[in-house]
């Protein structure tokens, strides 16, 4: 039996030792805390201190300050446990200094009972993350070995043919496709324990059940790792609905709000959303993450550019110095192709905040088409000397390596941008270009398959598949990923002229037609866009409805017109038409007309043409 | 007893023992009214059997211990808080002093009906730890060995060598005191002696001289066992008697007096154990009933019924119902909750559970290893393998090698891939225990487990071999051959294991499924219906039947088992693989009755509970397609395809979606235009005029429900 004395003592060194974990993990000293913190649980029963009980219980208990005053600096821990016994803090101390290194079983083991919702998290987010990490180091991954010898590799070998790129390929993807099937995957200990994300959740629902209505801090860390691993299940609507809890409890919680962007996938669902998360947020504070949310949706699904402006402009007097919002109004210009302030913006950021990386990548592809290869390469350099091993960076070098043409090794560098992060999707939408370049439509379409897979709603991907697709002749396929793209962009003209040329090309007229007609409609300047015009006059000779046929053709002969006199293959044989149609009706002077305007083009062209002219010339005398 | 009067078929061994006082000296006892947790008095009034010398009434049984722990008794002294339940009272002659030192100072009173209970070779003396306290306020006689007669000392000295298994010892003496008396009980314990020694064949002659065997009870009970010993199962068979020759036609009920096991009802259990090694299962069965029915105390009959899978589930409940446990007085609850609590968990679980609290609360036995088997048991039946996990190592913390709990245990971890533990568990078997049917099973478990068939195969067989009762080293055999899809092989191995094992349905149950398999519908259906018999409510059972009639094209039978299955696993809220078995034939039974939304349901349930499978994702975008939902038919089928490319029927329905897509018609109401018009109204103009839109969300809202089909996406959103 311990005597008081002694019971002092032990009290004492107890505090002792629970003040150094928590200063030595404050300090980053986390191997001594952990240290400390198992010192603390593993210590005999010590006789209760009254004093000490009621202290740990609640904050606001009336003892409180006068136990600060007595206990001195422990302050901030409490803060923040409100409702925790004593006993519960220590564990929560050791737990945490595992996690700290790392250890994430043994967190989760040492939490086991807990009913805490902080711990809860704590253990529960412990599992997902070692069950994470044990699945990662499972799969295997083929890049390893080959990406060691990046640069001497090339230099051996610098004819890589094709097929073996593809088989790499595969190789690699074949590590990635079980990310497919990694959320059924389970981590198995071999004795009978394992852990799988429905056993993680199904204990999560469970807790929550009984507690999830209250909105502390503890359970909306909850909702918000629920919502994550519905979001693995490939559960969105669950999971959007898990986000939306953790946010009504707790809004400052930004990547929350990323998440719950990354489940919707189509402007609709974007529309909705918005209209609820305006209705609930209504407090000032909590409206700032909404702007913020804004901006970022906006980024993805388009809106109104007005609004965009206003926003950006409100949250930029309040936030004049933040990089992330100047990166969203420099990412805005950047999707509208304008290009130029977009990297202006970006110098800015530059100087604000030298070894930032993040964006840097979008960076890199606006020099890219900019066609600025010494600042791209300056950027390369950079970037690979402030973090070789982040996504970004490998992002960066494969944008300049493929400026400079070496197609292999911005190849190279994209994959191994891939698997530092696995769900860059401009890394393989990027990668997928280079394919193409490379003439490797089979290997392109890999590429482009799984940018979709992991970001439905990056529509060049879905364009790119399109187009490869086209190129294999599968047009039904084609067909219907650019109704995909276009679905995604309808205001993008591009889209609809890819649609309508597919339709044509499985011989659809009516929809061909159609879709030009919008593509039309929705390009800026419409008189100029010869190549639809003359496609829409081929497609109305082919319904047989001559007059529209001739419309355009004029219309696209006038546009030669307006661009001074600027010829290009459609106005010549748009001419070349006009010329044969008038020649049919006997209105030779307007054939004639036509006629001479036959300039360049082919010489069988040209032949036709100065056939024409003479016999109008004969025809009109 | 007097001389050559042996004991009755009502009497146990007890009654011969040369340790227990004629009764007719005795002292009648009080008897202790109902203190649950007390112990038990015998009365000894009315006891026919008498002890071989009436001159001499004492009862070496009682233990004389003095208050204080003396240096003799080994154990510590509890106090039963009643007057111990002396045997018989002793005579003021007869007194033990604390000077003895043999055994016999070790031998005490039973208190408790438990220690009574034990099997033949115990109950002289009925050693083993109980004790009880004699006050000084007692009957305590103590008795004086040099009063003794000499022949009766002789008896206590080869009693004791027994005791101690100084088997020399005891036949020299034994042998001595048989020449000198003649008296058929003598020659019983020198027949003991021999069958200790195991010098099986020496007992039989001895007591088949002097047509020992046809005049005392004792003496047949002990030569059918030697002969079962050396597998003459029909000598023995012979000697028994193929049926019960003691049996009342009147059905009176003789209540056993001295607290054993009745002789009549162990002969009984002798007939079935012998129809058992003959294959003759039924009267096997009818024998151990018999036996129980005689003496309710049999434990051995009821666990060779109850754990060797004689009885189906039903037929195991109605018999209990008919055991009269009165034979028992104040310990008749105890023994019949601890019985109920062994029997099949597939029903009744109600009761079972009363049981349990009965027990725990009584008798305070919930931590006892037979109620933790017993929890595990009904853990396992329920498909819950991590929990009975759990319980079954709290139960092996205590009992490393306990033979009831270490099968649940091996299966549970083959059920959870739990190989290392296996492993582990078959070694240290293997090391203690070589020749145990049970650690050969672990080793084929464990083969299993890291698929490795043939060497599994081989110690599966092993295990069957040293005990062919132990029905789960046959399943798993049987398994071996199932597993690498040797069907005739399969079928044989587990056409046997129902002959032997008429109790359990999962024979006829895998037998189906071979049949199935093989694609012999009608005798699949006749095997299911069997099982069905035995067990209506195992959920696999059922699973299995629906899919046979699936296969059958009868679609509406299907569901009803399906749905029956369902309805069985969702009360057992299991977290087993037979859940998605389960809901996926659900779903595809939905998918060929035409129902789709229901098909949908399933089909998307399984999914999110398991993560993508291809041909889920195949099925589902099948019944999109039917759907006329080309967007999500053609989602569904890529994601399919994306698992695996190879997927012909997959790519074909690809092919037909792609077509319909084709065919859908760019009009107003296609979604892309919608979708178009969306942006137009949010963005407002690309020109240089700006105009202010403003987004309606509301309009853009209502314009949703009526264009496009909305997805199940949106519900939640709404409900938001």
């Amino acid at each position: 039996m311990l005597d008081t004395p002694f019971a002092n003592f032990l009290s004492e060194l107890k505090l002792e030792l629970r003040e150094s974990a928590v200063q030595l993990s404050r300090l980053k000293l986390y191997n001594s805390s952990k240290w400390s913190a198992e010192a603390l649980c593993g210590m005999c029963e010590i006789p209760s201190v009254p004093v000490m009980k009621t202290f740990m219980k609640n904050d606001d208990s009336p003892l409180k300050n006068r136990s600060n005053i007595q206990f001195g600096q422990q302050e901030s821990p409490q803060k923040y446990l409100a409702g925790m016994e004593s006993s519960e803090y220590d564990l929560y101390l050791l737990a945490s200094t595992l996690f700290e290194c790392k250890e994430f079983d043994r967190c989760a083991y040492y939490l086991a009972d807990t009913k805490h919702p902080e711990l809860k998290f704590l253990k529960l987010y412990s599992k997902y993350l070692s069950w994470d990490k044990k699945t990662q180091e499972n799969m295997e991954s083929s890049m390893t070995p080959q990406s060691s010898k990046q640069g001497s590799g090339f230099r051996d070998n610098t004819e890589m043919t094709n097929r073996e790129v593809m088989n790499r390929l595969r190789s690699h993807e074949s590590g990635n496709s079980n990310a497919l099937k990694k959320s059924q995957k389970s981590v198995d200990l071999d004795n009978g324990e394992s852990t799988s994300i429905p056993m993680i959740l199904k204990e999560l629902n469970d807790y929550l059940l009984l507690e999830g209505d209250k909105p502390t801090f503890g359970i909306s860390l909850l909702h918000y790792l629920r919502g994550m691993l519905y979001k693995i299940q490939d559960i969105p609507s669950n999971a959007i609905s898990s986000f939306l809890t953790s946010l009504t409890m707790f809004p400052f919680n930004w990547v929350c709000w990323t998440e719950l962007l990354s489940c919707i996938s189509r402007t609709d669902e974007s529309a909705l959303l918005l209209k609820i998360l305006c209705e609930k947020f209504n407090d000032e504070k909590t409206q700032v993450m909404l702007k913020f949310f804004k901006l970022s949706l906006f980024q993805e699904f388009s809106g109104n550019i007005d609004e965009f402006i206003q926003e950006l402009d409100y949250l930029l007097s309040i936030f004049p110095n933040f990089a992330f919002l100047k990166t969203q109004h420099a990412l805005i210009n950047y999707h509208y192709m304008d290009y130029v302030s977009a990297g202006l913006i970006f110098e800015q950021i530059i100087k604000l905040d030298p070894y930032r990386l993040e964006d840097m990548d979008t960076y890199s592809n606006i020099l890219y088409v900019m066609q600025k290869p010494s600042k791209l390469a300056y950027l390369a350099q950079f970037a690979s000397g402030v973090d070789r091993f982040r996504a970004e960076t490998c992002c960066i070098i494969a944008n300049y390596y493929s400026a400079k043409q070496e197609h292999e090794k911005s190849i190279l560098y994209f994959r191994r941008a891939l698997t530092l992060n696995k769900n860059c999707t401009s890394a393989w939408t990027l990668m997928g270009h280079e394919f193409v370049e490379l003439k490797n439509s089979h290997a392109a379409i890999e590429c482009y398959r799984r940018a979709v897979d992991i970001n439905p709603r990056d529509f060049k991907a879905w364009y790119g598949l399109g187009q490869a697709y086209e190129v294999l002749d599968m047009h039904l396929y084609s067909l219907y990923y650019f109704q995909k793209s276009c679905a995604l962009k309808p205001l993008d003209k591009r889209m609809w002229q890819a649609l309508a040329s597919c339709y044509e090309k499985v011989d659809s007229l009516e929809e061909s037609i159609k879709c030009y007609t919008r593509a039309l409609q929705l390009s800026l300047d419409s008189d100029l866009d010869t190549t639809i015009l003359f496609r829409l006059a081929i497609l109305y000779e082919k319904q047989n409805d001559t007059m529209s046929c001739k419309e355009y053709m004029i219309k696209c002969v006038e546009a030669q017109h307006s661009t001074d006199g600027f010829i290009n293959e459609e106005t010549t044989k748009a001419s070349l038409w006009l010329a044969r149609y008038e020649a049919k009706y006997k209105n030779f002077s307007e054939a004639y007309k036509h006629a001479l305007r036959v300039t360049h083009g082919s010489s069988q062209e040209i032949e036709e043409a100065r056939a024409i002219v003479r016999e109008c010339r004969k025809r009109m005398d | 007893m007097s001389r050559g009067n042996t004991p009755s078929q009502h009497n146990s061994t007890l009654a011969i023992s040369p340790l227990v006082g004629s009764r007719s000296l005795q002292v009648p006892q009080q008897r202790n009214p109902a203190n649950a947790s007390s112990t038990r008095q015998w009365s000894g009034s009315h006891r026919a059997a008498q002890t071989p010398h009436h001159s001499v009434t004492y009862s070496p049984l009682v233990q004389k211990i003095q208050n204080n722990a003396s240096l003799a008794t080994p154990a510590p002294v509890q106090d039963h808080g009643s007057t111990a339940g002396l045997l018989a009272s002793m005579t003021k002659n007869g007194l033990f002093g604390p000077t003895m030192p043999s055994t016999l100072r070790k031998v005490s009173i039973v208190g408790d009906i438990r220690r009574h209970s034990t099997s033949i070779d115990n109950v002289v003396g009925d050693v083993a730890g109980a004790e009880s306290q004699i006050g000084d306020d007692r009957l305590v006689q103590d008795i004086d060995i040099a009063q003794l007669p000499a022949a009766e000392k002789l008896r206590l000295w080869r009693h004791d060598s027994l005791m101690q298994h100084q088997y020399r010892t005891a036949e020299y003496i034994g042998d001595k005191v048989y020449a000198m008396t003649g008296d058929p009980n003598d020659a019983f314990w020198l027949a003991q002696v021999y069958y200790n020694s195991g010098s099986y064949i020496r007992a039989v002659e001895l007591l088949t001289r002097n047509n020992l065997d046809t005049s005392s009870v004792m003496c047949r009970y002990l030569t059918a066992l030697c002969l079962i010993q050396l597998k003459k199962y029909e000598d023995a068979l012979d000697i028994v008697g193929e049926t019960n020759p003691f049996r009342d036609p009147l059905g009176n009920h003789v209540k056993n007096q001295d607290g054993g096991i009745k002789l009549e009802s162990s002969m009984c259990y002798l007939r079935g154990k012998i129809f058992s090694a003959l294959n003759n299962f039924d009267k096997a069965k009818e024998s151990l009933k018999e036996a129980l029915l005689v003496d309710v105390k049999n434990f051995e009959a009821f666990d060779e019924l109850v754990s060797k899978n004689l009885l189906t589930p039903t037929e195991q409940w109605t018999f209990i119902s008919s055991l009269d446990f009165s034979d028992l007085d104040d310990n008749e609850e105890l023994i019949r909750s601890l019985y109920i609590t062994k029997l099949s968990k597939y029903l009744n679980l109600d009761q079972v559970h009363s049981a349990h609290e009965f027990l725990s609360e009584e008798y305070k036995l919930d931590n006892n290893t037979d109620l933790i088997q017993s929890n595990a048991d009904t853990l396992f039946t329920q498909c819950k393998f991590s929990d009975c996990l759990k319980l079954c190592e709290e139960a092996l913390e205590k009992d490393e090698f306990n033979f009831s709990i270490l099968p649940i245990y091996i299966s549970c971890l083959y059920e959870l891939g739990g190989k290392n533990k296996l492993f582990l568990v078959s070694h240290k078997m293997a090391e203690n225990f070589p020749k145990h049917p049970i650690t050969w099973f672990g080793v084929g478990a464990y083969y299993m487990c890291i698929n490795k068939i043939s060497e599994a195969r081989k110690y599966f067989s092993k295990a069957s071999i040293l005990d062919p009762s132990f029905s789960q080293a046959w399943i798993g055999f049987a398994h071996t051959y199932a597993v690498e899809g040797e069907h005739e092989q399969a079928v044989s191995a587990y056409s046997t294991a129902s002959r032997y094992f008429p109790g359990t349905h999962l024979p006829n149950l895998f037998l189906g499924m071979q049949y199935l398999l093989m694609g012999t519908l009608p005798l699949a259906e006749e095997y299911f219906a069997l099982a069905y018999d035995i067990c209506p409510y195992d959920p696999l059972l059922l699973n299995e039947m629906g899919v046979l009639y699936f296969k059958k094209n009868d679609y509406l039978k299907a569901k009803r088992y399906l749905k029956k299955a369902w309805e069985a696993i969702k009360a057992l809220d299991s977290e087993s693989k037979s859940w998605i078995s389960i809901h996926t034939n659900l779903a595809h039974t939905y998918r060929k009755l035409g129902d789709n939304e229901r098909a949908v349901k399933c089909f998307r349930l399984v999914l999110e509970t398991t993560g993508k499978d291809a041909d889920t994702l195949c099925a589902l975008g099948y019944v999109y397609l039917r759907m006329n939902r080309i967007e999500k038919a053609i989602d569904s089928l890529h994601s399919s395809l994306a698992l695996r490319p190879s997927n012909q029927a997959a790519q074909d329905l690809l092919k037909q979606a792609l077509d319909v897509n084709l065919s859908t018609v760019l009009d107003e109401s296609h979604p892309l235009v919608i979708s178009s018009k969306l942006q137009e109204q949010g963005t407002g103009t690309m020109s240089k005029k700006r105009t202010a839109n403003i987004l309606d969300a509301h309009g853009v809202a209502k314009k949703l429900k009526h264009g496009q089909d909305s997805s199940e996406d949106e519900d939640s959103m709404d409900l938001e």
